[in-house]
């Protein structure tokens, strides 16, 4: 399964214009809405926020993963956010989060929807893979690195 | 000595029907039983739980559904097999798939195991961590690979009902 053919560069916000982590869920669920990936944007939001009171999915190394499976989505959906200024995200590493990945699901794809995510995580946890991911500056870099680490 | 038991292994994905609905032309034709398996995949639940990407009660609700999808599935391809008049077997099963596959269809003793198709091209993470591709490996018994739907689809059809 690989991460870079569910990421387009329409659902990459390269500089998000929100501080906080509901407002930067909402930034990135409206990309989705706007491309007609999601049905019903509150109920997606909603879902996210209601994971995200279970523990948060900041996982560390300024990485947020905020994920839910819904029928308000079409398919699999992820959306990419950066944050230059930093996002607060309760981490379990107490860093504050430049890079948000909002991931969805319809319950009937959970099977690609879940080896998705195993493919983030593996990816996430090269060190090599994470430096080239943040120096990317464009939607279409940020792809390229994906491309490049998935061949 | 002839075939006497097909294993076929049902992945969940959209295309499970059509591997299904060709082991079970396979066990028509061949008049040999059906057994169907379907792995709920605790590994990459385990890996999402140890990378912080899942809390507890969200693996575990994520098990259930995906339990619940895997009854669902066996449960359909049950009643298509006793649409056809073979005799048939299902397995709901939990773990890492390929060694649950591997072990069920040695416990078996399997002729043959049916499997869905892998990606025509994977990359090196991807044939590494692909289950499908370390069932094809692992196999304790020779492997049919599903390909072509619409020609599955005629078979399907032609073998007729009961």
């Amino acid at each position: 399964m690989r991460f870079s053919e569910f990421l387009t560069k329409e659902s990459c916000v390269m500089d998000l214009n929100t501080f906080t982590k509901e407002a930067a869920i909402r930034e990135l669920a409206d990309v989705l809405t706007k491309q007609e990936r999601v049905a019903d944007e509150e109920d997606f939001i909603k879902h996210v926020l209601e994971r995200e009171m279970l523990g948060s999915t900041g996982i560390g190394n300024h990485v947020a993963i905020p994920h839910c499976p819904t029928r308000s989505v079409k398919g699999v959906v992820v959306a990419f956010g950066r944050s230059k200024q930093g996002i607060d995200f309760q981490s379990f590493d107490g860093q504050e989060v430049n890079n948000i990945f909002l991931m969805g699901t319809n319950p009937e794809d959970l099977n690609i929807y879940l080896k998705l995510l195993a493919t983030l995580s593996k990816l996430l946890n090269d060190r090599i893979f994470r430096q080239e991911f943040g120096n990317a500056a464009t939607p279409d870099e940020l792809i390229a690195v994906f491309k490049k680490h998935e061949k | 000595m002839g075939l006497r038991t097909i294993v076929v292994s049902i992945a969940g994905s959209p295309s499970s029907l059509i591997t299904a609905k060709y082991a079970i032309a396979l066990a028509k034709l061949l008049s040999v039983k059906l057994v169907a398996l379907y792995v709920v995949d605790k590994k990459v639940l385990q890996d999402l739980l140890k990378s912080r990407i899942f809390v507890d009660v969200e693996a575990r609700v994520y098990e259930r559904d995906l339990e619940q999808q895997g009854a669902a599935i066996l449960e359909r391809i049950s009643k298509m097999a006793l649409d056809k008049g073979i005799a048939f077997e299902s397995f709901l099963m939990k773990g890492v798939v390929s060694d649950e596959v591997f072990n069920k269809a040695q416990e078996l003793q399997a002729d043959l195991l049916v499997m869905g198709e892998l990606k025509e091209k994977m990359s090196r993470t991807e044939v590494f961590y692909d289950e499908g591709e370390r069932i094809l490996r692992r196999s304790p018994c020779p492997i049919v690979m599903v390909k072509n739907p619409a020609m599955v689809e005629a078979l399907y059809k032609e073998i007729g009902p009961l």
